[in-house]
């Protein structure tokens, strides 16, 4: 017998923008200018939110937070791709995803203020920020499981970054998936860097979007900083997902132009000049001058846009700051109803508490 | 009126230092523009004014260690009316009469606790620490799991301050009891930190003599006007200097280091003479580099350049380093006699005092001479005290007959 090839899988790249505001002819999507424009408005407000969010933790009216800065395209671009029936789970950097989604920026301030109460997480399917490396991988297969039962016509969407493919939930829910042929859209936004632990240290592969071949599905890596890219391909996995095609890893291949959080400092473990390749790539950017050449964007429509933002955002701020929290959500806000052992803890807190106030 | 607080900007900080000011005082502020960059153990972080407002205060000068929670700025918000001292006058908090000599108050010290009272926890690295340090472990309270002592505790211990017990101060007028209080940090700190680890680790014997330097005196003085006309200030430094490399080579011994790791001792053959500066800030020790290569005049002009260097701050890291031997020259303020600190990583250092005019037996004879009085700190450990008393003789006999000094020139 002789010895012969008998696998030969590959990995596409997917670029539909370039830097000069041209897109690719045939892969472009077919959006309307309104929809173009809610892309950018909301990729412009992610970037303040997280701008605002930055300072008021150095005010010390916020607690660590992680930010999104740089990776606007890969969360506008895969979010927009949802519908709003699909259940969304995050990891805890997807702030541009939840402000996609229609999460009140008001309740993402308060969770990151510390309070659980933003735990609802409203309006509609969108998961509780999952601090915990990778482990939303697993509910994400579970939810798009439970929907392939019910016979649902949805899929779910999970992001989490090129840290998490090393953990063994990732592996668990990736091969779950492949083998129950789940709904499920695997986003990584692979930014480069896993805290300080650069991608090639990371892992061997030379792509991250090659984990899913091994599992028996489609992986692709899109380029994270287009955001037409992004959504196209989000879109295509969506649609396969919910036609019963199975499960798809999109590697957005992007990069974190920020700390990983407030507590950390970049400059110890990557180079100034490196940032700075990455800045001239700003997502945001590349989207305007494609936007500027349809006749979408102008500088008037970018101020006026820029107010309207700073306003929104300052208004959120200044309720989130208004707002007390209530004791008892962080256990009703776990579950649709309250299970019986979250029950006795929250009535054990609250005894607790009225005997201090005594 | 808004004050600015240092906010916990990592998870769990507890201090920071006040790297730079963005603004100054009578400034109009936005909203979320910076107002000053602190370091903290994380990052250095750029803090926001949370409103828009004037810069009425600035608390803590550059430098300065802050507290988290304590106060950086106070702002006038926009619209308020609040007059704006025209410059910063830093806050006295001494009080109004100094120099009145008092009684100390009553000192306690913590009792010894009993031998075996009760078993001490601390890892034999904690213990070790303490040992250098010379902390007696066993009043040392700790802050670890289950009052296990760690490093942190033993190095309080060291800063802590003795109690005072409230009763001894109670009866005495207000004012007696003025006091100031001065953070240890920078410069003051490291040399602390230096000298606490120099002396504890290295046995000092200390040595003393006399030079006899009369004729160096006259030389000095005549050939003072020359090195002025090419722009020098001829010192007596620079002639102890040449004087020093000169018999540093002749006692290898001298010009050595420890390396502890590999217990070996380190000879070297380059003559590295750090110089010990009086700063405001404290002392600094500039290094003259390979000054056996060097005249008297470059010596001389060296040393006054890294001094002034030293003295405004602006000396380079690399010119504080890599010091072979050192010598402290306390003659010029005062003192005949001095037990100087070894500076790591040397083995020993020469005090240099006040020249003095002494009657002095010469043939049956006496006679005014100028009389230097020298002070050599040694390491036992690589020195024993008849090698540090040939040293002395070498240099003593150059000083004392500097054409020696011209003939050993290389």
């Amino acid at each position: 017998m002789p010895r012969k090839k008998i696998l030969d899988l590959s990995v596409d790249w997917l670029s539909i923008l370039d830097y000069e505001g041209n897109a690719d002819k045939i892969l472009e999507p077919a959006l309307d200018n309104e929809t173009l424009e809610k892309f950018y408005r909301t990729m412009v407000i992610t970037r303040l939110f997280d701008d605002k969010a930055l300072k008021l933790q150095r005010q010390g009216r916020m607690l660590t937070f992680g930010s999104c800065l740089g990776q606007e395209a890969s969360q506008i671009g895969s979010a927009f791709a949802m519908k709003s029936d699909d259940w969304f789970f995050p990891a805890f950097r997807e702030h541009g995803v939840q402000i996609a989604r229609g999460i009140p920026m008001k309740l993402l301030y308060i969770y990151w203020m510390g309070s659980e109460d933003a735990n609802l997480m409203l309006p509609h399917r969108n998961f509780t920020v999952a601090i915990p490396v990778s482990t939303q991988v697993l509910h994400a297969v579970g939810a798009a499981l439970a929907a392939k039962i019910q016979k649902q016509n949805i899929a779910s969407v999970v992001y989490f970054g090129d840290g998490a493919t090393s953990e063994g939930d990732f592996h668990e829910g990736m091969n779950f998936a492949g083998v129950f042929k789940t709904p499920t859209v695997f986003v990584c936004q692979n930014n480069q860097y896993a805290i300080s632990l650069p991608r090639e240290k990371q892992t061997a592969s030379k792509t991250l979007a090659q984990k899913a071949l091994a599992y028996g599905f489609e992986g692709i890596q899109v380029d994270g900083n287009d955001v037409l890219a992004v959504y196209s391909a989000t879109e295509a996995a969506l649609l396969k997902a919910k036609s019963g095609g199975g499960p798809t890893l999109i590697e957005c291949f992007t990069y974190r132009l920020g700390a990983h959080t407030t507590s950390d400092d970049p400059t110890r473990y990557r180079k100034k000049e490196e940032e700075e390749e990455w800045r001239k790539k700003d997502p945001i950017k590349r989207f305007r001058t494609y936007l500027e050449k349809k006749g979408i964007w102008n500088q008037s429509y970018e101020d006026k846009l820029l107010k309207e933002a700073s306003e929104e955002i300052e208004k959120a701020v200044e309720e989130a700051e208004a707002y007390s929290p209530v004791v008892e959500n962080m256990f009703k806000y776990v579950y649709a109803e309250i299970t019986p052992d979250l029950k006795e803890q929250m009535d054990e807190l609250l005894g607790f508490i009225a005997k201090r106030k005594r | 009126m808004v004050e600015i607080k240092f906010p916990d900007v990592g998870e769990g900080i507890t201090e920071g230092t006040l790297v730079k000011w963005l603004v100054k005082l009578g400034d109009e502020m936005k909203a979320d523009q910076a107002i000053a960059e602190i370091e903290t153990d994380k990052a250095i972080v750029e803090i926001p004014a949370p409103k828009a407002g004037k810069v009425l205060k600035l608390f803590g000068k550059e430098g300065d260690i802050l507290k988290v929670g304590s106060t950086l700025a106070s702002l006038a918000l926009t619209g308020e009316e609040i007059s704006v001292p025209a410059a910063s006058t830093p806050e006295k908090k001494i009080g109004a009469i100094k120099g009145i000599a008092l009684a100390g108050p009553e000192i306690s010290m913590p009792e010894k606790a009993p031998e075996g009272s009760s078993k001490i926890l601390a890892a034999p690295a904690t213990r070790r620490l303490a040992r250098e340090l010379g902390v007696d472990i066993s009043r040392v309270t700790g802050s670890g799991q289950g009052g296990r002592i760690i490093n942190e505790d033993i190095k309080k211990s060291m800063e802590a301050k003795p109690e005072i017990k409230p009763e001894a101060c109670e009866n005495l007028p207000e004012i007696l009891l003025s006091e100031e209080r001065i953070q240890i940090k920078g410069v003051r700190k490291t040399i602390g930190e230096r000298m606490v680890r120099s002396l504890f680790t290295a046995p000092h014997v200390v040595s003393m003599d006399e030079a006899d330097i009369t004729e160096l005196v006259s030389l000095r003085e005549k050939e003072k006007i020359t090195a002025k006309e090419k722009g020098v200030k001829l010192t007596y430094l620079a002639f102890i200097i040449k004087a020093a490399t000169v018999a540093l080579k002749q006692h290898p011994y001298l010009n050595a280091s420890i390396d502890s790791q590999k217990n070996e001792i380190v000879l070297k053959h380059y003559y590295n003479i750090g110089i010990a500066v009086d700063t405001p800030e404290g002392l600094m020790v500039p290094v003259i580099k390979n000054a056996d290569k060097k005249s008297i005049m470059e010596l001389a002009k060296e040393a006054e350049d890294l001094a002034e260097e030293a003295r405004t701050r602006k000396i380079k890291l690399s010119d504080l380093k890599g010091n072979t031997f050192t010598i402290t020259n306390i003659g010029s303020i005062g003192g005949i006699f001095s037990t100087p600190i070894i500076n790591p990583p040397d083995v020993a250092i020469l005090g240099v005092h006040r020249i003095r005019d002494l009657p002095v037996v010469i043939n049956g004879e006496i006679k005014p001479r100028k009389i230097l009085p020298l002070v050599l700190s040694f390491d036992h450990r690589v020195l024993d005290g008849a090698q540090a008393a040939r040293f002395m003789n070498t240099l003593i006999d150059h000083l004392r007959d500097p054409d020696l000094l011209l003939l050993d020139v290389t």
